[in-house]
């Protein structure tokens, strides 16, 4: 373990790694708001209208069979190198867990208090509103979440295609194995990814109580 | 339910506004033909409900009640047909607007889970925009109305009350905007037997007082005849085998349907219709304080006629039951005998008593007020005597409809 306790001592690969994860945070933090917007609105169209429930889902499900580089790759020439191709393909990864999470959220809604609800003379917008985005709320939380952890690792690819964030890192590392200092970058930028991962974790975990009502939460 | 008082100023009788017609709710054609499907779940169903009044609609399970029911409000939407409330035909109006002047109970309750029970109970007030004060007001009357203290339960969740506590936010919740008309769709279906009957009770106690026109679904023939004021008998398709009385549903069933579906045991069932207060109860039974020196107590009941001595404490609520032998134990008197069991009120129906007395094994129910003290001693043979002059009373009804038969023929 020495080699890597020296590796991080170093005052100038903290401050690359450092500034690294700040980028990783950015890369991760604008696709996963976007996804969110979009594919909130993606799922609550698919839940009120049943006949472009399954069309939507497909399409957000085969983005997520696109390899990684190659959707990078190909976005180049359309919107240029750099964080901008990155922050596309990750904003096109996010969306399933999103959309998928609204759609089951507001379908797991207990029927009986939607009909309760419209007999009471609730509007169809008010309903959805007032009552069925704070039940589903928990399910779509969860959706968000896992759409981050998704993002934060596919986002290190982002470096191959001249990318910033940690996967800068961790392909200087790969790309001189095995010469001297390979391994610890390679591991230095891995673990940070992880230990970003975790943090956004406890980030949830928070947003999680300071938003889920009481009377659903378990 | 508790506070009369309460209940009086909470809500004014629905009499108050509207066109005074003696009908509320009438449904005319009344047809919902399901997408895909052959025939129409409702067909052509034409009703009408009296202002103030409990119409049941009760028939086997699928044959169009609830179809029935959530076209009144138009959760579902007629095929054809007409609903006119209070004079207004609202067949096509806004159905928000219709429904806030609705209240509308299901058997699933559909409680807001996300939210207090105030906010639960103040949802059509919001919506309706009245101000915060109103609203805060009219949620404690409420509760209140329907037994549950506010202080305790205002700002509880859904999840943390019994299905039965459930039940009573659900019917404050659709009496909050005091909606003339109620829409009930078994809302005592999930609950068990015990706190059913108690809810059945009090809700009648309550629409005593608030004179709603409410019609109730329910597959149950025994709620029905304790629950309407007329019941509809429904077969498949909402056809209606009859509408009528509880009591003439129950001494002339129109036809084989409706007396296979109110089943043998007429007699029993009728024991639902009659209340204690309408009998002759005991009222003059031997009664004595528990703070009383049991010498004192023990020669009343000896130079009484009287086999007991039932004990009352300071608001009159009975405690125990005495018996001579029982003063032979050197024990305080708050240990002697058998505590008091079986207490009814004047609501209560005969069945509802004789089941009380069967269970107290006392063969005797106490008659009691709604703070629980002691009006009077129900006994069997009170129970049997009433039996005994319903017979006699439907031999008697008999004897005159054969006699008037023929006279209708010769009319015709
Ligand atoms: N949404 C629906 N689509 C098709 N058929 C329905 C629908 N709702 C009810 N039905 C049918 O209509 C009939 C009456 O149903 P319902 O009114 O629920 O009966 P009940 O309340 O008396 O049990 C049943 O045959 C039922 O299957
Ligand atoms: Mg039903």
């Amino acid at each position: 373990m020495g080699f890597f306790t020296e590796y991080l001592a170093d005052p100038s690969t903290r401050a690359t790694l450092i500034d690294q994860s700040l980028e990783h945070v950015t890369l991760t933090a604008v696709p996963v708001l976007s996804a969110t917007v979009i594919g909130l609105l993606l799922g609550i169209l698919a839940h009120r209208v049943p006949t472009v429930r399954q069309p939507i889902l497909s399409v957000v499900s085969t983005f997520l069979t696109i390899p990684s580089l190659a959707l990078f790759a190909l976005l180049i020439p359309i919107v240029g190198i750099g964080a901008t191709p990155a922050i596309v393909a990750l904003t096109m990864y996010a969306l399933l867990p999103i959309v998928r999470n609204t759609v089951s959220g507001l379908a797991s809604v207990d029927r009986a208090v939607v009909e309760s609800a419209k007999g009471m003379g609730m509007t169809a917008t008010t309903r959805l509103l007032r009552i069925e985005l704070p039940n589903a709320w928990p399910v779509m939380l969860a959706g968000v979440r896992v759409a981050t952890l998704l993002t934060i690792g596919i986002a290190a690819i982002a470096a191959l295609v001249g990318g910033p964030g940690l996967g800068q890192e961790i392909f200087s590392g790969i790309r001189r194995i095995p010469a001297a200092g390979s391994l610890e970058a390679l591991l230095g930028g891995t673990l940070f990814i992880v230990a970003l991962a975790l943090l956004f974790d406890l980030l949830y975990l928070a947003i999680g109580r300071l938003t889920i009502p009481r009377g659903i939460r378990d | 339910m508790t506070d009369r008082a309460n209940a009086d100023t909470a809500v004014s009788p629905a009499a108050a506004e509207g066109t005074g017609s003696s009908v509320m709710i009438d449904l005319i054609e009344l047809t919902k033909r399901f997408p895909g499907t052959q025939d129409p779940a409702v067909d052509r169903l034409t009703l009408q409900i009296p202002r103030g009044e409990i119409v049941v609609f009760v028939g086997p399970s699928g044959c169009g009640k609830t179809t029935s029911l959530k076209m009144i409000n138009r959760i579902i939407e007629p095929t054809s047909g007409s609903i006119v409330i209070d004079g207004e035909d609202v067949t096509t109006i806004d159905p928000n607007r219709l429904r806030r002047r609705i209240g509308y109970v299901i058997q699933q309750i559909g409680l807001f889970p996300h939210v207090t029970i105030e906010e639960n109970v103040a949802t059509v007030p919001k919506l309706l925009g009245w101000d915060r004060d109103r609203i805060h007001a009219r949620v404690d009357e409420l509760l209140d109305v329907v037994g549950l203290d506010p202080e305790i339960y205002r700002q509880r969740y859904p999840k943390e009350l019994s299905g039965g506590q459930r039940q009573r936010v659900g019917v404050a919740r659709a009496l909050a905007a005091d909606p003339p008309v109620l829409l009930m769709d078994e809302p005592f279906g999930a609950i068990d037997p015990i706190t059913r009957t108690r809810l059945q009770n009090e809700f009648l106690r309550l629409q005593a007082e608030l004179q709603k026109t409410i019609a109730f679904v329910t597959h149950d023939i025994d709620e029905a005849i304790k629950m309407g004021d007329r019941i509809a008998i429904l077969r498949e398709h909402s056809h209606i085998a009859q509408f009528a009385t509880p009591e003439e549903i129950l001494t002339q069933p129109a036809n084989e349907f409706v007396e296979d579906f109110v089943g043998t045991g007429a007699t029993l069932k009728r024991l639902k219709l009659s209340r204690v207060r309408e009998v002759d109860y005991t009222t003059d039974a031997l009664t004595g304080r528990i703070d009383e020196p049991r010498e004192v107590l023990r020669r009343r009941l000896h130079e009484s006629e009287w086999t007991a001595i039932l004990l009352l404490d300071a608001d009159g609520r009975p405690q125990r039951w005495l018996r001579g032998p029982d003063f032979l134990h050197d024990r305080p008197v708050t240990q002697l005998g058998l505590p008091a069991r079986a207490f009814v009120e004047g609501h209560a129906t005969l069945s509802d008593a004789l089941e009380e007395m069967l269970l107290g094994s006392a063969g005797v129910a106490i008659v009691v007020d709604n703070r629980g003290s002691y009006l009077g001693i129900l006994d069997i043979d009170d129970i049997i005597t009433s039996i005994q002059t319903m017979r006699d009373a439907d031999a008697e009804f008999h004897r005159a409809a054969k006699l008037v038969d023929p006279l209708d023929e010769v009319a015709e």
